[in-house]
């Protein structure tokens, strides 16, 4: 029983990835190829319709293959060995966090729950603050979404900036003297228990199994919302005037625009990069739009459970360095792409 | 009469995949019953300082058998956890 469905959801695993290799040799978009123009002439209950079939039409390829990598990259990274050595010193706390937050935060209910456990287990506050930092801006779904909807390279300087603003954030509140006092506040009295970890090894088609399951729970989670974002993409793409976005979305101001609006409008579900590919079509430059996706991580839900944990000077400080380092490098990268 | 102990850790407020999680424990801790295991299930809080304390980082849902963490991050199947539990209940005895 088991090597059939084993061969059966290998097969499957490697279509999608192929899909997705084949569309590229082929240079197939997978992104929505309308532009504003091919709204004209379209009734209002038209535009998100013509929208989501053109999207769709498109774009499930690349969607079949964010989802299921997710979850296979969510199953398969070793939890264990990456949370074993958690307290073990400063330099690897901040290492882990950079290194495991986008592979482990795909799902947001992970979240708070490490930043306290990475507090809690004695890496301190500036670790935590780091994968805090870390775990939005650059999750592996967004990252695959943003390379392959708008560009590979704005993708890869996310995650170059993300490293450092996260790193960054960390190393000053852990200077801080209200994020010492978390620190001393949390402080484990009892030495880390360790010895009480023996990960069952499973068969490789329930693990697959899981992760498809997986897959298909975030899938379940975000589209709704991802549906609903697209529909306001049609609408932005088909009404908002390209002179607005070419006056309000380019130069410095765009910039610090797009980092003030990012924030808020922030929704754990991908919106926020069909919709800053929406306004990047109209004229919108490519220094705002980093500082638009990078305007991520102050996003208000998170900060509030955060602040139940670290309070709220923390969580303040956290989120102006993130607006800071937003604004900077979509300054930076705006300079020096030739885009601002 | 054996008796195991199943801890599913996540946090408070408890998450989706946290719910799932617990949900095949407690379907796997009534189908035990009839083999003479008793298995007491129990929702604890990830981020107390006390689990911390005794298993450090976990990625939740996580899943323990008398003390051992077993499952972290995942939601197993029930024959995963079903299976775990005797070897647990075995061993133990």
């Amino acid at each position: 029983m088991r090597k059939p469905r084993t061969a059966i959801l290998l097969v499957f695993v490697f279509t999608v990835i192929g899909l997705l290799i084949y569309s590229r040799i082929m240079a197939y978009s997978l992104a929505p190829t309308m532009k504003p123009a091919d709204f004209s002439g379209l009734a209002i209950w038209e535009i998100p319709i013509a929208y989501l079939i053109d999207y769709f039409s498109h774009g499930w390829i690349c969607l079949l293959f964010a989802f299921v990598v997710a979850g296979l990259v969510y199953e398969f990274v070793p939890k264990e060995a990456i949370t074993k050595y958690m307290s073990s010193s400063k330099a690897a706390g901040y290492a882990l966090a950079l290194g495991m937050a986008p592979f482990l935060t795909v799902c947001s209910c992970t979240m708070v729950p490490l930043f306290g456990g990475i507090l809690f287990a004695g890496a301190g506050i500036g670790p935590a603050i780091t994968f805090l930092l870390m775990a939005p801006a650059a999750n592996i779904l967004s990252i695959l979404l943003t390379g392959e909807l708008i560009l590979w390279e704005l993708a890869v300087v996310r995650i170059v900036a993300s490293i450092v603003v996260a790193l960054t954030a960390g190393v000053i509140i852990s200077k801080t003297p209200w994020g010492k006092a978390i620190e001393k506040e949390h402080q484990q009295t009892v030495p880390v228990g360790q010895a009480s970890i023996e990960i069952v090894k499973s068969p490789l088609d329930e693990r697959l199994w899981a992760s498809l399951k997986f897959a298909a729970y975030l899938a379940k989670q975000i589209l709704p919302f991802f549906l609903l974002g697209l529909v306001a993409v049609s609408y932005v793409q088909a009404y908002l005037p390209e002179d607005i976005v070419g006056t309000y979305l380019t130069g410095v101001t765009g910039v610090l625009i797009a980092s003030v609006i990012g924030g808020p409008l922030y929704t754990p579900t991908l919106v926020e990069i069909v919709l800053g590919k929406g306004m990047y079509e109209l004229g919108m430059s490519k220094g705002a739009l980093l500082s638009w996706l990078m305007g991520q991580p102050y996003d208000v839900a998170n900060a509030l459970a955060v602040s139940r944990i670290a309070r709220w000077k923390v969580v303040l400080t956290y989120m102006i360095i993130a607006w800071a380092g937003s604004v900077v490098f979509g300054l930076l990268y705006g300079i020096l792409s030739g885009s601002l | 009469m054996k008796e195991v102990k199943v801890e599913v850790l996540g946090p408070e407020p408890s998450c989706m995949r946290c719910q799932t999680a617990k949900k095949v424990v407690e379907k796997v801790a009534e189908k035990l019953k009839q083999t003479g295991i008793v298995v007491l299930v129990e929702k604890v809080n990830i981020m107390s300082k006390d689990v911390v304390g005794k298993y450090g980082v976990l990625v939740s849902p996580a899943i323990a058998v008398n003390g051992v963490v077993k499952f972290m991050g995942r939601v197993p199947s029930e024959a995963e956890v079903e299976k775990t539990i005797r070897e647990v209940a075995e061993r133990e005895a």
